[in-house]
């Protein structure tokens, strides 16, 4: 099933015309303490913020059957790691590609909704994160104590990729992290602003159960994606079965 | 929320609530192991300017923000709609130093959104259990804390002037806090604000069954301040009214 591939593709070219990114394969015996699950991090004990609301900030998360695209555990970042950058306000993107088997039209929605709220598991001392979804942004917090004691892209993106392969459907997981600068985390939004349309239609998809697609907003986003067509499809011919006169 | 203490201040409009609010948030901020939650839940606002903050966002216009995403059809699940007020909590928040203050703002379409309110009612309760102190500036109806912001607190603190008014309105408050379960508490107390003698403390004594936690002498520092517009919480250790009330804390406020 395609669904994410036309941004996959461009998302790993921009990041490898990068001059300053470095890569790093994930430690995914990493010991980082838990302990921070749902906390909050003041400002004042704040070393470092990544994607304030102030700041440019995307997070995405794409995943695919094609796994040729996918580097396994390669954690790639683009600026500053987070022990670089301490006391600083920065602007952040982060980009999860995943390398899946098995996704149908009948478990993609589920299963998209499933790896993308791992995020929210991850539960390291001195971090604190809170995303919106819809508009694709993720806050970051890390405390004095973890940037003083190392904590970096790699803890954060081997902490992620560990959650990810748990999933018997994941084979392979890679993160791409920018805090280089707002411009560049600016064409990375431009870049995977597809997701953002595919995501909102499937949510549609799956909230309603009344296809009026050529009054609907998504009606442009489905055509182009061959894996939305395919869902859409499915469930109108469920439509159609569960009321044949209708 | 076991370890968070949570404080209520209810009262009659006037009686110097806020100032009362805005310098026990400074008094136990000061105590630098505590995080300290204050929520402005008076629609006036006045605690934040009472603490020399701005608000550029309150929960009410996150609510609006939610209540016209559903009405756009343009909210996502329920779990999304949960972690996104998370983070339009957090961007709420005024923070200077330990404390952080949360405005509820005046919501002027109340009762058509029960669903909504709950649900902003349990992302603030959420968010309070990751603080050590949490102290609510409330308005005079004690029903908008349960309603706005959160049904259970550690104590109630009714704050009057001497005024027999004042007392009134607390008595009413206690009434409808005990009568009516109008908001879960584990105890209530009188702070009477702008005390003159011992005696008027002896004399309300005998107007009112609920206990009373201390009084604040009337002080003149407060006066000045409140004359010449300047926030509270720049006032020195020289002021009777810091004092008092730091000595209330003590005993309100379990040590860490």
């Amino acid at each position: 099933m395609e669904l994410f591939e036309k941004i996959i593709t461009p998302v790993l070219s921009y990041t490898e015309e990068q001059p300053d990114r470095r890569c790093w394969s994930a430690d995914t015996d990493m010991q980082w303490p838990a302990g921070g699950y749902g906390r909050i991090v003041l400002k004042e004990d704040m070393g470092l913020e990544l994607g304030s609301p102030e700041k440019e900030s995307l997070s995405c998360l794409l995943w695919t059957e094609n796994l040729t695209l996918i580097t396994d555990s390669r954690i790639t970042l683009v600026g500053p790691d987070f022990s670089e950058s301490i006391g600083q306000s920065l602007p952040f993107g982060k980009v999860v590609l995943v390398g899946v088997t098995g996704f149908d039209e009948d478990n993609a929605y589920e299963r998209h909704k499933e790896l993308d709220f791992l995020r929210y598991d991850i539960d390291l001392t001195g971090f604190m994160m809170r995303a919106v979804s819809q508009y694709m942004k993720e806050w970051c917090r890390v405390n004095h104590e973890a940037v003083a004691n190392g904590f970096s892209a790699k803890v954060l993106g081997s902490s992620l990729i560990r959650l990810l392969r748990k999933k018997p459907y994941v084979v392979s997981a890679e993160v791409i992290f920018f805090t280089s600068s707002t411009e560049a985390v600016r064409r990375l939004r431009e870049i995977t602003a597809p997701t953002e349309k595919i995501v909102s239609a499937m949510d549609k998809m799956a909230a309603e159960m009344d296809f009026e697609c050529e009054s609907c907003d998504y009606q442009e986003v489905c055509e182009e994606a061959d894996g939305l067509r395919l869902m859409r499809d499915k469930l109108m011919a469920g439509k159609k079965e569960a009321a044949p006169y209708g | 929320m076991a370890d968070t203490t949570i404080l209520a201040l209810c009262g009659k409009g006037g009686v110097g609530k806020t100032s009362i609010a805005a310098l026990m948030v400074k008094l136990l901020s000061e105590r630098n192991d505590r995080k300290i939650l204050a929520i402005d839940a008076d629609p006036a606002v006045g605690l934040a300017s009472a603490l020399g903050m701005t608000v550029r966002k309150t929960v009410d216009d996150i609510r609006k923000e939610l209540i016209g995403n559903i009405r756009k059809s343009a909210s996502p699940g329920q779990l999304e709609t949960l972690k996104s007020l998370d983070y339009e909590m957090l961007d709420a928040l005024e923070e200077q130093g330990r404390f952080a203050l949360l405005a509820i703002g005046r919501s002027e379409d109340e009762g058509c959104f029960c669903r909504i309110n709950n649900l902003l009612k349990d992302i603030i309760n959420d968010l309070a259990d990751k603080f050590d102190i949490v102290l609510i500036d409330g308005e005079a109806g004690i029903e908008q804390i349960n309603r706005r912001v959160m049904k259970t607190v550690d104590q109630l603190v009714l704050v009057s002037d001497t005024s027999a008014k004042g007392i009134g309105v607390a008595n009413t408050i206690a009434h409808v806090a005990h009568e009516k379960k109008a908001v879960d508490f584990k105890s209530m107390g009188l702070v009477l604000n702008r005390v003159r003698t011992q005696a008027e403390v002896d004399g309300i004594r005998a107007r009112t069954r609920i206990p009373i936690y201390g009084w604040i002498p009337e002080d003149d520092l407060v006066r000045e301040y409140d004359y010449k517009g300047r926030s509270l919480t720049g006032m020195s250790g020289d002021s009777s009214m810091l004092s008092a009330l730091a000595g209330m804390l003590e005993r309100m406020v379990k040590p860490a």
